[in-house]
């Protein structure tokens, strides 16, 4: 026994290899191949399972086929498609007792285009992965608005059922926020975080393999519930109207749990990584505005996210198992699923505009070539909106008709996320005071996002107030408001960071003329759609119904053809990113003369990130300050150093 | 450290992280997802908050009764398994194998006879869940433990299987120690929910 004590202390501490990988059959072998008949194995194995349960307790039929699409079909068939596609292996064969391996990175790199569609544990892999996943779901979710704005061009119903409209406005919801907004930060993130830090991974690189494949599982779900009608009681999905929907509507229960899943792996794994994988000399306040951004907004996930877990769980059981959390006739409490999916939701909206405050640091300190005005109360701002966040929630609630005593604090506690939102605005803006600005394509995204965030922000201050927010409640104020901050703010800042990154994640330029005609274009088609929608809300007109008085006719066929014209400027982005990834001119390491550390390897950087962890020297936006430095590579002296070691 | 010791000496890996804190990856991560799954505790106690506080349900709604006496033993019985895991840990820091494969054993065997009294209890209780928003919330809140429960077990199976295959010693026992962790937080919040639920 000793001996093989003595055996594992090697095995744990990594001294081992392990023995050497079996030749596989290739129907065992971990892939795509494996995932397909797993995911129908485990579908199989989910059905047994309710039906032994179901005989067991004697109910009748035996065989029913709501709990099996929720058992079987929505969770257990695609943890079967997780563990062929490989997801599991490591932890499987640790729990079954083989030696423990460190990460051997026999994961890592992508060689071809195959190898963006395994389980990659290298961050940056996952990071375009990410990114390029996220906005597929974004081309989807924008074809559902244009069909919603197709519907809505004139007052009757032209193209589409009211059930079929609810639904398209509740999936294209759905998707931009779950499966765009929110893990397309993370996977910008997922590619830039560690090597601003100065890390050569990840914390948990296997956890952020699983982190990513989580995702397509829910996209897939969302789209699959127009086969499975029910996802229509918008993405706020409140009961009764939920609870009344069609089965299908536990599509979007259990999307939101994998999507949510999803999001807490990798913020745990963003906490714990900038917690402990810093590089040397790199304290708090040396941090890139970032790594802070994703700093807090991960603390909001890991808190939050468990409150929308726990409210679609709710409304999934009062539907399938006819449990009464908010059936008012069984002693049940319809108003509290409000309050807990804003406790969660309202935070989310910080979770989808924090690490976009991040990029638009980073891009606007770059092109204006001068130190971020106020870092430190940068930084401090952004933990000021996460603490203020979860005060909030019961603004969006002033109607409901919840305890009337709530609705002043919460005003307040509104009000006052302004101040430290307004910190940010003025910085931005007294950063570039004076400086040499550059209105290269990321600037402009940045500027575009600080100007119309403003907007959305100020009609957020109105709608804050209660009288207001009585007077506009459901109408398309709100719908303005809310595509001023997610598409004139989470979204622009996105495309600021995929135009920023795109030569560091492609090793290529992108065509500078195409993306500001994309900018330009947007920017004026997004304002042509979205602010008319202040006038009419103002006046009346009610959201999420297929139909209008004939009054505002006018103002939503000229809403809806701008939309068009919104739509189609992002066909130029898709055409700019695919062309110039395949054949844009090859971009050098640092093109926009940053300071941050991702810009000191190559583009795209090499497989570990470095040779030897970089020494951080100074702050990282020492923009026009002579001789100053954020970090030191000093990879040549550290391969100079190795060469004996590797002859032996 | 060694990993990446091994990693220089091929160097084919990646160079050595700094380590700039203190706290080890995988405890922080840990703690990290209890401070997760303590907000899903709390969501499902604000679903509580509100049926019996706001809602003013009845409770436990009349004719039903709740086993306070049974599950109190039960809670005995989960208490006592925070002290055996507590042991196997001791042991194995120590270097005293056969205290770690019995304290893991007998941890294993008292989460199992809870979870079983648990179900037991369901059998006898007299409602279900769609017996009003009490039998909703009562259902909702043991089991969303139970499956705790469930998940602790499970990965203190693991960490027993790799006990008795001759893992872990006196220098590697995170093994033992962060699925020990997440086995307190479950103890720790079965008290909470037998507070709430059985005897307030």
């Amino acid at each position: 026994m000793s001996h093989v004590t003595g055996t594992s202390v090697h095995v744990e501490t990594g001294h081992g290899h392990g023995p050497p990988p079996r030749a596989r059959h290739w129907a065992l072998r971990a892939g795509w191949v494996r995932a397909a008949w797993m995911t129908g194995f485990f579908f199989l194995l989910g059905l047994g399972i309710v039906v032994f349960f179901r005989w067991l307790g004697g109910y009748d039929p035996t065989l029913d086929w709501e709990p099996v699409i929720v058992v079987a079909g929505l969770t257990m068939a695609p943890l079967g498609f997780l563990a062929g596609l490989g997801g599991f292996d490591y932890w499987v064969s640790y729990a079954l007792g083989s030696p423990t391996r460190p990460e051997d990175h026999s994961g890592h790199g992508a060689y071809t285009w195959r190898d963006y569609f395994r389980v990659n544990t290298d961050h940056k892999v996952i990071g375009i992965q990410y990114v390029s996943s996220t906005v597929f779901f974004f081309l989807a979710g924008g074809l559902m608005a244009m069909l919603v704005r197709a519907e809505l061009a004139r007052p009757e119903t032209e193209f589409f059922d009211t059930q079929t409209y609810n639904e398209l406005f509740s999936v294209h919801a759905s998707l931009m926020i779950f499966l765009f907004i929110i893990p397309a930060f993370a996977g910008l993130a997922n590619y830039v975080l560690p090597l601003m830090i100065g890390a050569p991974d990840m914390a948990f690189p296997r956890l952020n393999a699983l982190s990513f494949w989580l995702l397509p599982i829910a996209g897939i779900m969302l789209l699959a519930s127009f086969f499975f009608p029910g996802v229509g009681a918008g993405w706020t999905n409140y009961p009764p109207l939920s609870t009344e929907q069609p089965f299908g509507n536990v599509f979007f229960s259990m999307a939101v749990q994998w999507a949510g899943a999803s999001s807490i792996m990798t913020a745990l794994n963003f906490l714990v990584t900038i917690i402990t994988m810093r590089a040397p000399g790199m304290t708090f306040w040396r941090m890139p505005l970032l790594v802070w951004a994703n700093f807090t907004t991960s603390l909001l996930v890991v808190i939050a996210t468990p409150f929308i877990a726990g409210s679609q769980f709710f409304v999934m059981f009062d539907k399938v198992m006819h449990t009464n959390f908010f059936d008012p006739g069984e002693n049940g409490y319809a108003l509290g699923y409000q309050h807990i999916f804003w406790f969660y939701s309202h935070p989310a909206v910080y979770i989808m505009m924090l690490p976009g405050f991040g990029i638009a640091s980073e891009v606007i300190s770059t092109f204006s070539r001068k130190p971020i005005f106020g870092y430190r109360l940068m930084a401090l701002s952004l933990m000021a909106i996460l603490v203020l966040g979860f005060s909030v929630w019961a603004h969006h609630m002033f109607v409901s008709g919840m305890a009337t005593y709530l609705r002043v604090p919460m005003m307040v506690t509104t009000l006052l996320i302004a101040i430290p939102t307004g910190i940010k605005v003025f910085s931005w803006l007294a950063t570039l005071w004076e400086g040499r600005l550059h209105f290269s394509a990321p600037m402009l995204w940045a500027l575009g996002f600080v100007s119309m965030f403003v907007i959305g922000g100020l009609s957020g201050v109105m709608l804050g107030a209660v009288p207001i927010d009585i007077h506009v409640s459901d109408t398309y104020f709100i719908v303005a408001h809310i595509h001023y901050v997610l598409l004139g703010g989470s979204l622009f800042t996105i495309f600021a960071g995929i135009y920023y990154w795109f030569p560091k994640m492609t090793g290529r330029m992108y065509n500078e003329r195409l993306a500001k005609i994309h900018f330009w274009l947007t920017l004026v088609s997004f304002n042509a759609t979205f602010f008319p929608m202040h006038l009419i809300g103002v006046q009346g007109m009610p959201r999420r119904v297929a139909t209008y008085e004939p009054q505002f006719g006018d103002w939503n066929l000229f809403i809806s053809l701008s939309s068009f014209v919104l739509g189609a400027s992002f066909m130029i982005f898709v055409y700019n990113v695919i062309v110039s990834w395949k054949s844009g001119p090859p971009a050098p390491a640092n093109p926009w003369r940053g300071m941050t550390i991702e810009w000191l390897v190559s583009s795209p950087p090499p497989v570990f990130n470095f040779d030897e962890v970089p020494q951080v020297v100074g702050n990282p936006y020492e923009y026009g300050v002579k001789g100053a430095r954020h970090a030191i590579l000093n990879g040549d002296r550290a391969a100079a150093e190795l060469e004996p070691v590797r002859s032996t | 450290m060694a990993t990446h010791a091994e990693a220089a000496e091929h160097h084919h890996g990646p160079p050595v992280a700094n380590q700039s804190s203190r706290v080890d990856s995988r405890v922080l991560g840990m703690f990290l997802f209890i401070a997760s799954e303590v907000m899903l505790f709390g969501a499902f106690f604000t679903a509580y908050f509100f049926v019996r506080v706001v809602a003013g349900s009845p409770w436990p709604e009349p004719p039903f009764h709740l086993p306070v006496f049974v599950a109190g033993v039960n809670t005995a019985i989960l208490v006592t398994s925070s002290f055996t895991i507590h042991w196997a840990l001791q042991s194995i820091k120590r270097d005293n194998r056969a205290g770690l494969q019995a304290g893991l054993v007998l941890t294993l065997a008292l989460g199992i006879v809870f979870l079983l009294t648990q179900v037991r209890e369901y059998s006898r209780v007299g409602f279900n869940p769609g017996d009003g928003a009490f039998g909703t919330i009562f259902y909702g809140l043991t089991g969303l433990h139970g499956a705790h429960v469930f998940v602790g077990l499970t990965l203190l199976t693991f960490a027993s299987i790799r006990a008795f295959r001759g893992h872990f010693s006196a220098a590697h026992h995170h093994g033992v120690e962060i699925p020990g962790i997440y086995w307190h937080f479950v103890d720790v919040m079965w008290i909470v929910v037998y507070v709430t639920i059985y005897i307030l």
